[in-house]
């Protein structure tokens, strides 16, 4: 028996625990709602921003660097070949990870969760949950990147000798990371269950 | 929770059927994303700039990073290096800006810009650090733009819109040009040269060359341009001048121009073409000539020696330059079946310069030669200065001379008749002379001397002599008994008389002479005198030849330095040793009875020529005695080109002297040699033949001389009392005015003196002068002078870079 099925409805920000009809939280004054609202859509529009956002991203540069002998202009990809040029193969493949790996398969885990809450799954609906504590943790360490960026940028910049800017893909990289959060945060993990109770 | 208790009834909507009712306001921001993302790549791609490829030789330095410049603003940036087809150009494909693109039409030039370290300084050292970059150049017109442009190798020197002019200049050799070689006007640099290219021909050196506004307005058609690269030197009269422009234009060369007449017509600004002169003097002096004129060859056969015409000496016709000698070449003619030699003159004549104007051409010109030559023009040789021995041709109108035509069959240029060449080579002259003073018999003279002297020491040993001063003696008691006489004791009376007529005498000369003096001759002194300064100017001139004729001194010199002289001195030796035993011996201590036994024949001989008619004879010697001395006078008349000739001997004298301390060096030798002569010997042999003369003046019979000596006097005054009674006196005084007029004579003469000490000074003056121009404050000094201080204050300029560098090393990097 669920919360919902006992007509129940508990306050999202406080946990207050109401009775099914309250459209307002007697503690904190917060809305009440069973299922969050539009969820899917949410979590549908929010992971197609990210997606978007992920595109220029990779495609634009991601780090300028000026230093007297050299202008150059890096993407992601590009940099990640490069450092494997240099031999760096250990802080290539995190970048890798980092960069690549880990949004792609944020967008992958979203979108697998938002359909299987719609159809039918082949994990249970454990491993799903699971899954949406990762992508939900991983979340939060998929800024590395951008933080990178922005503190190289903040300490080089020597004047003419050395500068490293950050190029347009650094925001689009950000964007990509925050919608792909928010898009996580707006999933709805008890949709996972409801399925689960509606199949059995 | 217990089972009976009801689950509350829940707020169950009913789901909205509106598709648009159901969409979240969510679904704004992925569309916002997407419009974002679109807009970014498509103001990226429209922000994209044109492509276009540069082809290059040579692409060193340039990658796919390489920025291309334009007034060193990056518009540009590299895309793509490749190979061309066949692999011979490198293609570069760069993307321009979308704004610079549409002037890129067929005047835009891309170089490649790498560090370049030359005299007028370092460029492009930024490209040390920070790689090579592509530099464009266009001008600010947009025209037909282009897709495919030609890389230069080197960077071009002229920014497309920069004001002036372009202009073509064009020389024989291209030595003197270098890319980037200054243009000077007056000292200033006003433009520079372009690379110089050979012209298709090979016969010329071509360079474009960028005259900077607002300097180009002083190009006209009127404008010449010469070389100045390197240094000239010119001694003149003035000293010895040296002139150095930039040092960077000693050793890149430099071209200058001036603008000297007005009335130059202006250029029209498309690449006019000039020539360059090798110096400024040839330049000016082509101004009035067209440069593409025509010219008339000529050839000519000379028969002197040619040697001192060389290619480039003038052609003169009345005193004004026409042409110059083009070669000189052997030719074979063909004359009468047999083949000959011969050397021709080839000339070049400007028919502008006969007077004919600019437009005329080389029949023109040939056709007014011929006509001439008809009428006796004919080329010859004359000397191109008194000093030098150049020569240079000239047409010359021979009086009177047959008829000749210039010949235009025999040769492939028309041949000019020659006639007899004048060349007055004074220093030839003097070396002739010199050459015969030098193959005088000197040695034949010497053991023709020699000789002589030993047949006087044989005539010296003979007995005759030996006998003769007995003679002497017995004269000078003769000659005493003469002084004694009455007649000698009264000519001191005599003597009084005579010279009071001697001073009436000279007062009569002296109107004689004022007379002389209003006649013509003090004229005919000075014009005389005039002559005599025309001389020695022209000597003065002369005298530079001056060394050569020391040169032969100097030989002589030497000749005369290896003349037998040790054989001399013995012979002189042995000379005076036959007369110290001529001397010593007997007879000649009997002499001087043998004198005086002569003496007692002249006592008779004066006695019967006081009987005689003699004082009479002596009156008409004297009356001669009178004519000669008048002849004299007439002779002093001709001191003054004696002066004259004098006058010359001291310039040449003068000059001479220059040459003297090898002369005295000469002499030095000599005197050395002379040292070694046995002199001792010498002094000996005189003292033993002194001591001889002793023993002969202390004999009896010397002794006795004294009283036939005074018998003499007194025969010579009875001499001089019959003298005293004929005319003598009278004639004495004739002979007196004419001797004071003479005196006047040499007077004049004299008084031509101060001209010739003047011109004496002036000649120190000029040569203390030349010399002069050599000390310290001449041009010559003052400009080695400035040029080691430019080059001082160019090394302190570099020594104080390199110290603010040592200091400051990050000022290279900052820029500062």
């Amino acid at each position: 028996m669920t919360a919902r099925e006992a007509g129940l409805v508990a306050c999202q920000n406080c946990g207050q625990v109401h009775e099914g009809d309250m459209q307002q939280c007697t503690r904190c004054g917060g809305y009440l709602y069973s299922r969050g609202p539009d969820s899917l859509q949410k979590v549908w529009a929010l992971l197609a921003a990210g997606i978007i956002a992920f595109i220029p991203a990779n495609t634009y540069v991601m780090l300028k660097t000026n230093t007297l002998v050299e202008h150059s202009e890096s993407t992601i990809i590009g940099g990640v070949v490069e450092l494997l040029h240099h031999g760096s193969y250990g802080i290539a493949i995190i970048v890798f990870v980092a960069s690549i790996i880990i949004p792609l398969s944020k967008f992958m885990a979203i979108a697998y969760l938002a359909i299987s809450v719609q159809r039918r799954s082949v994990l249970n609906m454990h491993q799903r949950h699971k899954l949406y504590d990762v992508v939900e943790f991983i979340g939060r360490w998929s800024m590395i990147d951008v933080f990178v960026v922005a503190i190289l940028s903040a300490l080089v910049q020597l004047d003419s000798v050395a500068s490293i800017n950050p190029g347009i893909a650094a925001v689009s990289f950000a964007l990509s990371v925050i919608f792909t959060m928010l898009s996580a945060q707006s999933f709805d993990a008890r949709l996972i269950w409801d399925a689960d109770r509606t199949q059995s | 929770m217990t089972d009976n208790q009801t689950p509350a009834d829940l707020d169950i909507r009913a789901a909205k059927l509106s598709i648009l009712g159901r969409l979240s306001l969510v679904w704004i921001v992925p569309i916002l994303a997407l419009a974002v993302s679109l807009g970014v790549a498509w103001q990226n791609y429209q922000d994209r700039g044109t492509s276009i490829e540069i082809s290059f030789e040579n692409a060193s330095g340039i990658t796919t990073e390489t920025v291309i410049k334009y007034r060193d603003v990056t518009v540009g940036e590299v895309e793509n290096v490749e190979f061309a087809e066949g692999l011979g150009e490198v293609i570069v494909t760069a993307r321009i800006d979308k704004e610079i693109w549409p002037y890129l039409d067929d005047d835009a030039e891309f170089w490649v810009v790498r560090p370049n370290v030359s005299l007028r300084g370092i460029t492009g050292l930024d490209t040390v650090l920070g790689g090579v970059y592509i530099e464009g150049n266009w001008d600010t017109t947009a025209d037909v733009a282009q897709y495919q442009f030609t890389g230069l190798e080197s960077p071009s020197l002229t920014l497309a819109d920069q004001e002036g002019i372009q202009i073509v200049l064009r020389a024989t050799d291209g030595s003197s040009l270098s890319k980037g070689a200054p243009i000077l006007h007056k000292g200033i640099k006003v433009g520079y040269l372009e690379a110089p290219q050979l012209s298709y021909d090979g016969r010329e050196v071509r360079a474009t060359a960028f005259i900077e506004a607002p300097h180009d307005a002083r190009i006209t058609t009127a404008t010449r341009f010469w070389d100045t690269s390197g240094f000239s030197v010119s001694v003149g009269a003035t000293g010895l001048s040296l002139d150095v422009d930039s040092i960077a234009s000693l050793i890149e060369g430099g071209i200058a121009f001036d603008t000297v007449v007005s009335g130059g017509l202006p250029i029209s600004g498309g690449k006019d073409v000039f020539d360059i002169y090798d110096n400024e003097e040839s330049a000016r002096n082509s101004l009035f000539v067209n440069p593409d004129r025509e010219l008339l060859e000529l050839g000519m056969f000379f028969s002197e020696n040619v040697s001192g015409l060389s290619e480039g000496s003038e052609v003169y016709f009345r005193g004004l330059q026409i042409g110059e000698v083009k070669d000189l070449a052997a030719t074979v003619l063909v004359e009468s079946g047999a083949q000959t030699v011969q050397l021709r003159t080839s000339v070049l004549i400007e028919p502008a310069r006969l007077g004919m104007g600019n437009d005329a051409t080389a029949d023109d010109a040939l056709a007014l030669l011929s006509e001439l030559v008809t009428q006796g023009l004919r080329a010859r040789l004359i000397s191109g200065g008194l000093l030098t021995r150049n020569l240079i041709v000239e047409l010359y109108e021979v009086e009177n001379a047959e008829r000749r035509t210039i010949d235009t069959t025999t040769d492939t240029v028309p041949i000019i008749p020659t006639t007899a060449s004048e060349i007055s080579d004074v220093a030839a002259t003097a070396e002739n002379m010199l050459a015969r003073i030098e193959s005088l018999p000197i040695e034949d003279l010497m053991s023709g001397a020699i000789d002589l002297m030993d047949s006087i020491e044989i005539i010296a040993r003979s007995e005759g002599l030996q006998s003769a001063p007995d003679e002497l003696l017995a004269i000078l008691t003769d000659v005493r008994t003469l002084v004694a006489s009455e007649a000698i004791q009264g000519v001191p009376a005599d003597i009084d008389a005579i010279i009071s007529q001697i001073d009436g005498a000279i007062s009569n000369v002296n109107v004689i002479t004022e007379q002389a003096f209003e006649a013509d001759v003090v004229g005919q002194i000075t014009s005389a005198i005039a002559a005599a300064e025309r001389t020695i100017e022209n000597l003065d001139a002369a005298t530079g030849n001056l060394p050569e004729i020391l040169a032969q001194i100097e030989t002589l010199a030497a000749k005369t330095n290896a003349l037998d002289i040790d054989g001399l001195v013995n012979q002189t030796t042995a000379t005076l040793a036959s007369i110290d035993a001529l001397i010593g011996d007997d007879a000649t201590v009997a002499l001087p009875s043998t004198v005086n036994d002569a003496l007692n024949e002249v006592r008779g001989l004066v006695s019967d020529f006081r009987t005689g008619g003699s004082a009479d004879n002596l009156n008409a010697a004297l009356a001669s005695a009178s004519e000669a001395a008048k002849a004299v006078e007439t002779a002093v008349f001709d001191l003054p080109a004696l002066s004259r000739q004098a006058s010359t001997l001291l310039m040449n004298i003068d000059t001479a002297l220059i040459g003297l301390p090898t002369i005295m060096a000469e002499l030095e030798a000599l005197t050395t040699k002379a040292n070694g002569v046995e002199i001792e010997a010498l002094v000996v042999q005189t003292t033993q033949t002194l001591d001889a003369i002793e023993t002969l003046v202390a004999n009896e019979d010397t002794a006795a001389l004294p009283a036939s000596l005074s018998a003499a006097l007194d025969e010579m005054r009875a001499v001089i009392g019959e003298i005293r009674d004929g005319g003598a006196i009278n004639n004495a005084n004739e002979a007196l005015n004419s001797a004071n007029e003479a005196a006047r004579a040499i007077e004049r003469a004299a008084a031509t003196l101060p001209a010739l000490t003047q011109r004496a000074n002036q000649l120190a003056a000029q040569t203390a002068a030349i010399l002069d121009s050599y000390g310290e404050r001449s041009r010559f000094n003052a400009e080695t002078l400035s040029t080691l201080r430019d080059i001082q204050s160019a090394a302190d300029a570099v020594t104080s870079l390199a110290r603010t560098i040592q200091r400051n090393p990050s000022s290279l990097l900052t820029g500062r």
